[in-house]
């Protein structure tokens, strides 16, 4: 016994050690954000400061940090309402077909997940910019629900065929219609399949900078792209940065937080 | 064996449905026989009606633009020059990724940061996953935490760590610099050391992931067979080798087939902290990539690139599936 709690004591300190190492650099994020801007560049780096919104103040200056938020919120939304609207009824159809090509179309949405976006961007910006979409939310919208709606598709899919069919079948005899079976049998029970991957569909379009950086415009553009942008121009400071990242990262890494446990689903069905 | 049983289920399946059918038209119901085949029907359109809006737009959106790209890949194409006229070159834009110096480097590091930030982010997050296995109240407050770096904005983890790598002021950088350790320019300005700190970097960023699909398979291992090993008298070295390790191996294998396909298509981190750079020191295929395709608008050359990385991606792939298959009969010989 006593070896028992001296080795979990051991665990422990161990594990303290590697956060608070870990930790160090969301640490610097979060306080370079509350310092003066000449406590910053001291050198050598000062570990003590005194804290200071100025930098919260300063981005309100300098960005329209709303117009930025709003942009951010209505491309993370758009793609994931719209893989979700997709790729859900695909996953359930896949999972319920007795075809034999119904695995072989699973798999073919795994292999989309895995293309590199560098192939498939350039002839999508030149397809935008042809049909005059270059610059708008929908362009970001739709080349992300591609990858999205992949992922979906597969993570409802393993999620549906772990679902046994005795209740949509009994429903069905029971004299509920096919849609009645999908919308208000099977779907109810997956709810926390859902949860997971709108989680994993916002997370990854929220982050996403690529595809944003070449098919926005200044007046579209998110936060991940502002976030660099702004970078090197004269007026910003790591303090504005951090602040700004406040805004890009603050929102998701909350919703990781306290989705914890669909967020471990996501990971382990997703791929499967 | 296993294959057998299975193919013999499906005639076992496929005889006692032929009988079901047969035995229903027998049996003169022919009315309630073609409702029934009609309500099979309506059941397989309801799903393919269900499935098809999917299929659709992934091809019109993603499949149409790649073979779009592949088209544009045989081609000498570019916008801004020749008034963006098409010239066929065949497989010359392939050959050029070997030919010219900048290509080759950045496929040969692409290579190695997948490798060597994978390997990394296998290790430590099998050692942070085995010290997080205990339940309970502690442990689940160290797994929010370690959830944040993966959920931090990729471009802000750039942003951080160009911060804290700086001579002058930064966290790390300033100290690294003074005591002689990174050269007076920093890490980042360093041919032989920026391509490591990029992958340490992406290390920091994707261990935490790692380790929670491998705590995941952890906890769903069946407790019985470890709590027999241990009462056979195992050592927890011999009970990790021969009983922890071959139980996990699927999941070992998501997490690293995972990681490969992210890996290889890094991009954010790299671009924010050196942009491909000192020289071509930390360049990739997909920062090369999009700077010839979307900055210099060198749109066959930048396809064939986007196509080669594809087709890495396909074989890593395929070489894990094959790997892991051979561990697995091997494990299941045992």
């Amino acid at each position: 016994m006593k070896a028992r709690t001296r080795q979990i004591a051991i665990e422990r300190t161990t594990l303290v050690v590697i956060l608070a190492l870990y930790m160090i650099p969301v640490l610097w994020l979060v306080s370079t954000a509350y310092k003066p801007p000449r406590e910053i560049f001291s050198s050598p780096p000062s570990f003590t400061f005194s804290p200071t919104l100025f930098n919260f103040e300063r981005i309100f200056q300098l960005f329209d940090v709303w117009q930025l938020l709003k942009s951010s919120i209505v491309m993370s939304l758009g793609t994931t309402v719209l893989s979700l609207l997709l790729g859900v009824p695909a996953g359930y159809a896949l999972a319920r077909s007795k075809s034999r090509y119904a695995i072989v179309v699973a798999y073919f949405f795994l292999a989309i997940r895995t293309v590199p976006i560098i192939a498939t961007l350039i002839p999508f910006y030149l397809m935008m910019r042809d049909i005059g979409l270059l610059g708008t939310w929908w362009a970001v919208i739709l080349i992300n629900t591609t990858l999205n709606c992949a992922f979906v598709t597969w993570m409802m899919f393993s999620y549906f065929r772990a679902l046994p069919r005795d209740m949509e079948e009994a429903a069905l005899t029971d004299g509920c219609t096919l849609w009645g079976a999908f919308y208000r049998v099977a779907l109810p029970t997956v709810v926390p399949g859902i949860i997971a991957s709108a989680l994993f569909c916002i997370m990854f379009s929220w982050n996403d900078f690529l595809t944003p950086m070449f098919l926005t415009n200044s007046d579209t553009k998110p936060l991940s792209v502002a976030l660099l942008a702004s970078f090197g121009t004269k007026d910003i400071t790591w303090g504005t940065l951090g602040a700004l990242a406040h805004f890009s990262t603050v929102p998701i890494v909350l919703m990781a937080l306290f989705l914890n446990r669909y967020f471990v689903q996501g990971l382990t069905k997703g791929v499967h | 064996m296993k294959k057998r049983t299975g193919a013999s289920t499906v005639l076992i399946q496929r005889g006692c449905s032929a009988l079901a059918t047969t035995s229903v038209g027998s049996i003169d119901f022919p009315q309630r026989k073609a409702a029934r085949l009609r309500f099979q029907d309506r059941r397989r359109l309801f799903l393919i009606a269900l499935a098809v809006p999917a299929v659709v737009y992934v091809v019109l959106i993603a499949l149409w633009p790649l073979a779009q790209g592949i088209w544009y890949s045989f081609f000498d194409y570019n916008l801004l020059r020749g008034g963006g006229r098409r010239t066929f070159v065949g497989l010359a834009n392939y050959a050029e990724l070997w030919t010219d110096s900048t290509a080759r480097r950045a496929l040969i590091n692409t290579f190695v940061f997948t490798f060597a930030a994978v390997a990394l982010e296998f290790v430590f997050g099998l050692c942070l996953a085995l010290l997080l296995w205990r339940e309970g109240r502690f442990n689940r407050i160290c797994l929010a935490f370690l959830l944040i770096p993966v959920t931090i904005t990729p471009v802000v983890v750039g942003l951080i760590f160009r911060a804290l790598l700086a001579v002058d002021y930064g966290f790390f950088g300033y100290y690294l610099a003074e005591w002689g350790i990174s050269g007076p320019r920093g890490f980042l300005a360093s041919t032989s050391a920026a391509l490591p700190v990029v992958i340490l970097i992406d290390v920091w960023e994707w261990t935490p992931l790692v380790a929670l699909i491998l705590l995941a398979g952890l906890k769903s291992l069946p407790g019985d067979i470890l709590e027999a090993a241990s009462a056979d008298g195992a050592t927890a070295l011999q009970r990790f080798r021969l009983v922890v390790l071959p139980l996990l191996l699927p999941t070992v294998f998501l997490a690293l087939v995972l990681r490969v396909m992210d890996a290889f298509r890094v991009f954010d981190i790299i671009f924010v902290t050196t942009g491909g750079g000192p020289g071509d020191a930390t360049n990739s295929l997909m920062v090369y990539g999009v700077k010839q395709g979307l900055q210099f608008f060198n749109i066959g050359f930048a396809s064939a690139i986007g196509n080669v990385a594809i087709l890495c991606i396909a074989v890593l792939c395929a070489a894990f599936t094959l790997l892991i298959r051979r561990a697995d009969v091997r494990a299941n010989e045992t």
